[in-house]
């Protein structure tokens, strides 16, 4: 019979005799390497199994977890997982970051998982006092260190006991924790692992930079090695975004076959990687690059493609994907071992119609695959019915690792889950079988790879002078051409906002959004009152804002002097802080 | 090192890493709020100091960083034990 449970999959692992061959490897900013064998993993993360039930954790009990990448991870992990608790991994604070809005949003998470026990880093847990404070974990926040010395021995859970809560987006606002219980993530393991059959030749192998608290980065790269026990190779994700030739030249060194990155690591290695980084690193290896998490930017694929053929790299590798948090990780899966697919489509059809026509000199839009093994999709129009092919509609899918819920929301959880299908909130076309993406029906402004809610980024700015409280939208969206999503900030003004005001507004926002935030806004709209379209009940419609502003059409027909003067201060600063910035992609 | 080394050669990180530029940077100008750094370049400016001086800056040092003069004396702080 097959594992049901990870949990299954950890037993197997203490059945194996000594000298199996997979495990964790770390990679540090020297690049020399640790190297943990998953018999070892299991063992610490049984001693944490131990101390976690003599302090009294019982079969169900949330437990955040706050680690840098690193075997300790790993051990609070698993130990977690082994007591019959529930994991929720969260990220760890950003270097030189805001700690005030760090702090607040871990003391959010915490309290919106009501956690038993937070278990941190000790470097980590010296800064969190504050926000285990506000929290009020009833064990309060422990290193692995701190827990009692018990022997451990794993509880026994069923397949439908949570095994994860991963947050999808917000952090400070509106927190969405996801619940997947065993059974789901299984079901999401094996399905990625039927993708990569080993041979007799070939022993697959992943290399990963993700975080752990992303679902990319543990179901998609942790798991999969786990349930294989096959070799993984990790580096911290602080480190790559310094240094992204520690990525390309890791996968060369420990012969990665596979390696995910969202779309902006490709990008960040296309400018801040020189030849003489890639000295002597081959990445023929290298059989599936898989590009998902934020949309896929079809330059930034063609690019990477050609400026790293030179060492390896093969054009068929590029390999875009679709998932996401609620459904454990993947969806769809671009077709492995072939060149990746995009078309073009008439964007007045597009952008008007919702039909996707195909048009030589159209809007260039990605194939992001079919669906994984047990899989299925529907594209449905706003009554619910199925749309035939080329008819834009929002995407519902079905399939073994939809989540169970939004912990402890079930209001939020029956408006996505219905039926045993989940409306992704991304809209889209099938067109040969295969899914085109083009944009998204939910409030989410995904960058680098990362969900944020966009109220987190609006509320930032409210209580900025001159800014007409509650009438902010924050929106992002993939550009033709672009190598990334961008973020736009549309404000109304207060009607009591005097021309000075108006005249500041824009640099105002931008400093308030990227001090609350870090994230860089590319472009401010300055609206008189009114301008944002809202629902009848009054709440705004952020979508349609951001449709009508890419048409053009989000400006009043009434010019207003000094909102023209606030619109042209937003265009010269924009220009400006390229200038100073060389233009730079960040 | 004296200050105006250690500013100069966080300049130059900002140069060659940030695409920053100016002239060297002043000690007075914070981090977010005049220099503008998203989250990717303060991580980015914090691994190449690192690089670049020989040090590691842990949690406690970076929280105290607000600008680059705050940088400036972590880094001094570093070199001098």
């Amino acid at each position: 019979m097959g594992a049901e449970t990870l949990l299954d999959y950890m037993e197997e692992i203490g059945r194996r005799p000594e000298g199996a061959d997979g495990g964790l490897r770390f990679v540090d900013r020297a690049e020399r390497a640790t190297w943990y064998p998953w018999t070892e993993v299991r063992e610490r993360a049984l001693a944490v199994c131990g101390g976690l039930r003599a302090l009294g954790i019982e079969r169900g009990d949330r437990i955040p977890l706050i680690y840098p990448t690193g075997i300790e991870f790993f051990e609070a992990f698993f130990g977690v997982l082994l007591a019959g608790a529930v994991p929720v991994p969260l990220y760890p604070p950003v270097r030189l970051g805001r700690l005030g809005q760090y702090l607040r949003g871990t003391a959010r998470m915490i309290g919106r998982t009501r956690a038993r026990l937070v278990l941190a880093d000790p470097r980590v847990k010296r800064i969190l006092g504050e926000a285990v404070a506000m929290a009020r974990p009833p064990l309060g926040c422990r290193t692995l260190g701190e827990l009692p010395r018990e022997k451990g021995e794993a509880v026994r859970i069923g397949p439908e006991d949570l095994a994860l809560v991963q947050f999808s987006s917000g952090t400070t606002v509106d927190p969405k924790p996801v619940a997947l219980s065993h059974r789901g993530i299984v079901g999401q393991v094996e399905a990625l692992n039927s993708f990569w059959r080993d041979t007799p030749e070939l022993r697959h192998s992943c290399v990963s930079w993700l975080p752990l608290y992303h679902d990319m980065g543990l179901i998609g790269c942790v798991f999969p090695a786990l349930t294989r026990e096959a070799q993984l190779t990790l580096i911290g994700p602080e480190l790559f975004v310094a240094r992204p030739a520690l990525w390309l030249r890791t996968l060369s060194r420990y012969r990665g076959t596979v390696s995910p990155a969202p779309n902006f690591a490709y990008s960040l290695c296309l400018h801040r990687i020189s030849d003489a980084e890639m000295e002597g690193a081959d990445l023929s290896q290298w059989r599936t690059a898989l590009n998902g998490a934020e949309a896929v930017a079809p330059p930034v694929a063609r690019a990477f493609i050609e400026r790293f053929a030179r060492w390896g790299f093969r054009p068929e590798a590029m390999t875009p994907v679709y998932g996401l948090s609620e459904a454990a990780l993947a969806v769809t899966f671009s077709g492995l071992g072939r060149p990746f697919r995009s078309r073009r489509f008439d964007r007045e059809d597009l952008s008007r119609e919702g039909v996707a026509r195909e048009a030589p000199e159209g809007r260039e839009i990605v194939s992001v695959g079919r669906p994984v093994p047990g899989f299925r999709l529907r594209i449905l129009d706003e009554n619910g019915d199925d749309l035939p092919d080329g008819r834009i509609g929002r995407v519902w899918i079905q399939g073994p690792s939809l989540m169970e819920g939004y912990l402890d929301d079930p209001e939020a959880t029956a408006r996505a889950l219905q039926d045993g299908w989940l409306d992704t909130g991304d809209l889209g076309f099938l067109n040969a079988g295969e899914l085109y993406l083009t944009g998204r029906a939910k409030d989410v402004v995904i960058l680098r790879g990362r969900n944020y809610a966009p109220e987190e980024i609006e509320r930032s700015v409210e209580g900025i002078p001159g800014v007409r409280t509650g009438c902010v939208v924050a929106a992002s969206w993939l550009p033709e051409d672009a190598e990334g999503e961008r973020l736009a900030l549309f404000v109304e003004a207060a009607r009591s906002a005097g021309a000075e005001e108006l005249a500041e507004l824009p640099e105002a926002c931008r400093a308030a959004v990227l001090g609350a935030t870090g994230l860089a806004v590319d472009a401010v709209e300055v609206l008189p009152p009114g301008t944002l379209p809202r629902t009848s009940s009054g709440k705004l419609r952020r979508g349609e804002a951001l449709r009508l502003w890419l048409a053009g059409e989000l400006t009043p027909p009434e010019p207003v002097t000094a909102f023209r003067m606030a619109k042209a201060v937003a265009r010269s600063g924009l220009a400006y802080a390229r200038l100073r910035w060389g233009g730079e992609e960040g | 090192m004296r200050d105006e080394m250690i500013l100069h050669g966080i300049s130059e990180v900002a140069r060659a890493h940030l695409g920053w530029e100016g002239a060297d940077l002043s000690p007075e100008m914070r981090l977010i709020e005049d220099l503008r750094l998203d989250s990717v370049r303060l991580l980015t400016l914090a691994a190449e100091v690192e690089n670049r001086f020989r040090i590691f800056l842990d949690e406690a040092d970076e929280l105290a960083i607000e600008t680059v003069a705050d940088l400036v004396a972590i880094v001094r702080r570093k070199l001098g034990r």
